[in-house]
């Protein structure tokens, strides 16, 4: 408790505050604007954070990620546009609404599922990520091994829609991750003879190039040149019938369930959140068929599942140094930028700072409730006036800039167009980017491990599977990997069962 | 078509994780054998993908650019930028930038952007180069209006 009640106090001064008020705004906003998601807008972020105390840089990531997420369902909600993917499910019922005269209302539910579904999930990071760092204290190199291969399995077979396809980006993240000086050797490897990449490619640089170039090529080739119109983000206000609000409460109940359990799983994305805890709620209804014709559980379940997932997801992040999601990977690249090694000994190291970020994650979800409002959302709704044409060369001067000031080399600018490309045309044959992010960050993590755990055994390969922890991690890898093909090898079984 | 593209997509791959193998082969040690086992698997993954796509691919095309001619027009004007950042300056590009690419995509409103381009580029300035002080591009045009941006 003593933990939890200093990290308060550091958070609750004047820099982290004003960070996480005006970046939960900015969140809302980015959020709001379809094209532009939370991953490229941290990725933008964190250059530019080198500088900055580490809770003022983890506040604005707090924000950014949960205002983002809430600023989704205001397109989702206005025009059946989904702002960022996990938005997706919003547009269901929230349009619906809207087109009945109802999208106030529907935003207020929306904000309202956001804040609760934020505001679990951040307690479920402060109560379990602790006691998960604890366990991980039994942990040698080869657990850690493990851990890594499992975590980049498991995104690799789940973030995408074929398994092979995302092993083999995350492969090819593991082998941009071995480039530069190795650290144990001190050998240069892949590095073509470049001075500037003996240091391997800045995570950074090709992040910001795969995840924001991609969005932005999409938002070109879309060529909106007008914007919406005011009558189209017109919002009249509707008040809530007695007890509406209470009748919430069981589909927040489930659906924060749903994202935290989903949040804590690697590689499944607050989309899956939303979409599984959307279904629950239409399962557990009296009324199924009234969805998607405009009912408020339906925003609700949608918009608390996806927020439930945004804290839950930094649990084995913070707790195991395994990012279960690209933001998670990202914070994980704030902490490194700040000299801190994220995995359990983080939590032992750095309490006051992990304590902060939890809080700031439960801090910024509490502030969708006052900023996320109707009178916050009819002000970025207007952005939406702005032609699409026009974002398309500002964002790209925010990536240079982000990019630019990191290393002050312009070479790093032609490293993250080429990621941008070569990202743009790998999403569109289906090869998934997020493992490639992963396998740069657990890369070397895996790489130290397993050497440590081979010199510690003199060599001795069988030491990797041993030991109980590591080899129930083996076997879990092994049984994530094998997944797919099982599930495959049964609906064939099934389909000749019936055409028997 | 997609069996194509999943027949070529899984070749690049085999080159590439021969081509990291083939390299990793010289280096000494353990520092060689880790990335030689990923090119390996790499390899093995990209014939996976390629065989899977010659045995039972789907003949339809995935359409792997919406737009053509607005997606290299992008492309070619952002890689113009990258190129003129350093000698022309951070500003002087980016302010270029936000007026040549709408124009290229196809809008016809000069004003509206290039009051868009002044209203942003000045939050740029003021956010990157008053608050956070970051080290970017100078320009080249400076002296000739006798600032040291």
């Amino acid at each position: 408790m003593e933990f939890y009640t200093q990290a308060l106090s550091n958070v609750l001064t004047f820099w982290p505050l004003i960070a996480m008020i005006g970046s939960t705004l900015l969140g809302v906003f980015i959020g709001a604007l379809p094209g532009l998601n939370p991953v490229m807008a941290i990725a933008l972020l964190l250059p530019l954070t080198y500088s900055m105390d580490p809770l003022v840089a983890l506040g604005m990531v707090a924000g950014i990620y949960n205002g983002s997420m809430y600023g989704g369902a205001i397109p989702a909600i206005l025009l059946r546009i989904p702002g960022t993917p996990a938005s997706i499910a919003t547009t269901f019922d929230g349009f619906p609404m809207a087109d009945k005269g109802e999208a106030s209302k529907a935003l207020k539910i929306a904000c309202w599922s956001s804040a609760v579904g934020g505001i679990v999930s951040a307690i479920a990071l402060m109560t379990m990520g602790p006691l998960l760092a604890r366990v991980t204290l039994f942990f040698g190199p080869a657990e850690y091994f493990w851990i890594a291969i499992f975590g980049m399995a498991s995104v690799g077979v789940m973030v995408g829609s074929d398994p092979i396809k995302g092993i083999m980006a995350a492969v090819i993240g593991l082998l941009i991750g071995t480039m530069g000086i190795d650290s144990l050797s001190g050998q240069a490897r892949f590095t073509f003879g470049q001075t500037w990449l003996l240091g391997g490619l800045d995570l950074i640089v090709v992040l910001v190039g795969l995840y924001a170039l991609p969005p932005v090529l999409q938002l070109a080739e879309k060529c909106d040149l007008k914007g919406l119109s005011a009558a189209q983000l017109k919002l009249t206000n509707t008040p809530f019938n007695k007890g509406e609000i209470r009748g919430l409460i069981p589909t927040w109940i489930r659906s924060s369930g749903i994202g935290i359990g989903v949040g804590i799983l690697p590689g499944a994305g607050g989309n899956i959140a939303a979409f599984l805890s959307y279904n629950a709620a239409k399962n557990a209804s009296d009324d199924p068929d009234s969805f998607g014709k405009g009912n408020p559980q339906g925003v609700a379940a949608a918009e608390c599942g996806n927020n439930a997932d945004n804290a839950a997801s930094m649990i084995p992040a913070l707790a195991l140094g395994i990012p279960g999601n690209v933001v998670a990977a990202l914070v994980l690249s704030a902490l490194t930028i700040h000299g801190l090694q994220p995995g359990p000994q983080l939590f032992h190291q750095n309490p006051t700072l992990v304590g902060g970020f939890m809080m700031e994650m439960l801090i910024t979800s509490l502030l969708i409730l006052l900023l996320g409002g109707a009178v916050a959302t009819r002000v970025f709704a207007q952005f939406q006036r702005l032609p699409g044409v026009l974002l398309v060369p500002s964002i790209l001067t925010l990536m240079c800039v982000g990019v630019y000031v990191i290393n002050g080399r312009p070479v790093d600018l032609w490293v993250m167009l080429l990621a941008g490309v070569a990202g743009y045309f790998l999403e569109k044959v289906n090869v998934p980017l997020a493992p490639i992010i992963l396998g740069m960050i657990l890369g070397p993590m895996a790489e130290q491990s397993v050497r440590r755990a081979l010199l510690i055994s003199r060599g001795d390969a069988t030491e990797l599977l041993t030991r109980p922890i590591s080899a129930t991690l083996a076997v879990a890898t092994v049984l994530v990997v094998a997944w797919p093909l099982i599930k495959a090898v049964r609906r064939k079984r099934a389909i000749a069962t019936k055409s028997d | 078509m997609e069996r194509r593209q999943d027949i070529a997509l899984g070749l690049i791959f085999v080159g590439l994780g021969i081509a990291a193998a083939w390299m990793a082969t010289s280096y000494s040690g353990a520092g060689g054998t880790y990335p030689m086992v990923l090119g390996v698997i790499l390899t093995l993954l990209g014939g996976t993908v390629a065989l899977r796509a010659v045995r039972k691919g789907a003949n339809k095309a995935r359409l792997l650019v919406d737009a053509p001619v607005k997606m290299i027009t992008a492309v070619v004007i952002a890689a113009i930028y990258v190129t003129l950042v350093v000698p022309l300056g951070f500003y002087t590009s980016s302010f270029l930038l936000m007026l040549a690419l709408p124009i290229a995509l196809g809008f016809r409103q000069g004003i509206y952007a290039l009051i868009v381009a002044l209203v942003f580029m000045t939050v740029v300035y003021l956010v990157f180069s008053v608050l956070l002080e970051k080290p970017l591009p100078s320009e080249a045009l400076a002296p000739l209006f006798g600032l040291g941006v």
